[in-house]
């Protein structure tokens, strides 16, 4: 099944021009080989505009986390072809996977100190995003002195760190302000917290003008946070759904989506 | 869909905080909740005021201590063995004061903690390397892994008669001797520091571009810090311990007196007093260097990471 690049011009987000963000084509991916090969991704085609917040939604085995992977460089496709318009994309953890030797600030400061940016303008930025994220004042604090929403939020401006720039997380960034791939993130917070992270996720997503591939199990997750919400089959995983979420029709859209993906589990039912 | 605790559609609304009319900056609710979330979520951590932190440290082991002196002071007094075997507290202070007065405790400690200190460098500069190495290269580990734990329970006194035969009675043998006892405790302390990783930090590493040497040293070396840190004060203990056996065994000339050439001269002259005491000096610097030196390090590095808040 393929899926076509932007049915609708989607009222959310400031139209920015240029191609994609991201463009899959015929994505397969394959683990092994002979009679013990596990096909992870089967002709996944799917394609991201600059600055969309899609959420890949499936159940276990859907190979969300084996087409984040691909999409984050870090393994590559058996067959397909795979196009980012942005540089390397930048990545969050079901866990904050915060360093725990290094402070809140200097976590944030990493993927800048590798990329080379002098000690005062990386601490400048580290700055700016820890108040983006609604941690200023608190970049001296080891994560173990943080909670585990502030650790995610910690984590959070580390990766638009990585991948953002200062100048375009300004109004409207375009293609340049970065790709956010995120495997489920919220997964192992607590009810309360995970809520009010959302929110967040879409203040800072709004603010930065970031692309967002966000990956999670949860209806009600994806219909909240995503302008396009994508539903993958299991084992292999290839899209076999994908719905565009106009704010009001959640209701609706909420039961057709879970519909689709009762249909999708069942099918393994034997 | 029902409302959310912090507004969904707030990604439609304007997110910034609001100013107020005063021109105050007024927190709107999403920041007000989070807020409120992370005030009652932060872990606290109360500490003990230091005069009983350092109470709670420093009295068991004076007590231990009072009390191991006056058994002993007993059992002299009992009068179970003879004074030759078993001399009185006071007399062994009295062969250690006598040291200390002729200046000579001086520079037996400083022989033998320069040795131990220099040898104990040697081998981290070859123990650390080696251990990266059979940590991440499988080949490697393959072959000298199972080698490098067996050396560590090969007592390095062992070594020392194949030494004095290819060194003779120099400072090549002691060297080497205390090398082969600390190398291997470094080097497996590093593997399991390294072994023990979270798979998750290597892959935040990769994610944010650190391969290689700039991976070592951003992610992988700080993540098994705490390992290697146990290795090296493990290292230490086996360097002290190997100079001891190697200074008692051999002496010469070309040696000079160290703390186990003392030792051995008490033994030689049978006085038991002196002997007592060169156990008590070793012990004593064995106890000072890892208060001194380890601890202090191994504490520091493990509180940061918010492991062992307790002490």
């Amino acid at each position: 099944m393929t899926v076509t690049i932007g049915h609708t011009a989607d009222q959310r987000t400031p139209s920015r021009a240029d191609g994609p963000a991201v463009r899959l084509t015929g994505i397969g991916k394959t683990f092994g080989t002979g009679a013990t090969a596990v096909t992870a991704l089967r002709d996944v085609s799917l394609t991201v505009r600059p600055g969309e917040f899609v959420c890949l939604l499936g159940a276990s085995g859907c190979g969300k986390s084996t087409l984040l992977n691909l999409v984050a460089g870090l393994d590559r496709p058996t067959t397909g072809e795979l196009a980012l318009a942005t540089g390397r994309p930048s990545f969050m953890f079901q866990e904050p996977a915060l360093l725990p030797w290094l402070d809140a600030g200097r976590n944030v400061e990493l993927p800048l100190r590798l990329n080379g940016v002098g000690r005062g303008a990386r601490r400048q930025r580290a700055g700016e995003l820890l108040e983006l994220v609604r941690l200023e004042g608190q970049g001296g604090k080891r994560p173990h002195e943080l909670s585990g929403g502030m650790r995610q939020r910690v984590a959070l401006a580390r990766a638009l760190a990585a991948t953002t720039s200062p100048d375009e997380s300004a109004e409207g960034g375009g293609a340049g302000s970065g790709l956010l791939l995120m495997d489920e993130p919220f997964a192992a917070l607590d009810a309360i917290t995970r809520d009010v992270l959302q929110g967040e996720l879409l203040r800072v997503w709004q603010a930065t003008g970031t692309t967002v591939l966000f990956v999670t199990h949860d209806v009600r997750e994806a219909l909240r946070l995503a302008q396009r919400v994508v539903l993958l089959s299991s084992r292999p995983g290839t899209v076999v759904g994908e719905w565009d979420v106009e704010h009001g029709s959640g209701h609706d859209l909420h039961d057709e989506i879970t519909a689709s993906l009762r249909e999708v589990i069942t099918r393994h039912a034997a | 869909m029902p409302p959310e605790l912090t507004g969904v559609d707030a990604a439609h609304d304007q997110p910034a905080p609001a100013e107020s009319a005063n021109g105050a900056v007024r927190l709107d609710d999403a920041a007000a909740a989070l807020a409120g979330l992370d005030a009652l979520d932060t872990p606290t951590v109360s500490r003990a005021p230091w005069w009983r932190r350092a109470l709670a440290v420093g009295l068991p082991p004076l007590v231990a201590v009072l009390l191991f002196v006056a058994v002993w002071q007993a059992l002299w007094a009992a009068a179970f063995w003879p004074e030759f075997k078993l001399p009185a507290p006071v007399t062994v202070w009295r062969e250690f004061l006598s040291v200390v007065r002729d200046g000579s405790v001086w520079s037996i400690l400083w022989t033998s903690i320069s040795r131990a200190f220099l040898g104990f460098f040697i081998a981290l500069v070859i123990a650390t390397p080696l251990g990266l190495l059979v940590a991440k290269v499988r080949v490697v580990r393959a072959a000298i892994g199972p080698l490098l734990s067996g050396l560590q329970s090969l007592p390095s006194v062992a070594w020392v008669p194949a030494a004095v035969l290819w060194f003779g009675l120099t400072n090549s043998t002691i060297y080497f001797v205390v090398l082969l006892g600390s190398i291997p405790s470094i080097a497996n302390g590093l593997v399991a520091g390294i072994d023990q990783i979270p798979p998750i930090l290597p892959r935040v590493g990769q994610v944010l571009g650190a391969r290689g040497l700039t991976g070592a040293r951003h992610i992988l070396l700080p993540a098994a810090l705490p390992g290697y840190l146990a290795g090296c004060k493990q290292g230490w203990a086996f360097s002290w311990r190997s100079l001891m056996a190697a200074e008692i065994i051999a002496a010469g000339p070309l040696l000079g007196i160290g703390l186990g050439a003392y030792l051995e001269e008490g033994s030689n002259l049978n006085n038991m007093p002196k002997v007592i005491a060169a156990i008590f000096l070793i012990l004593i610097v064995g106890i000072g260097i890892e208060l001194l030196v380890f601890h202090p390090v191994e504490r520091r590095v493990l509180r940061a990471r918010g492991l062992a808040l307790a002490t």
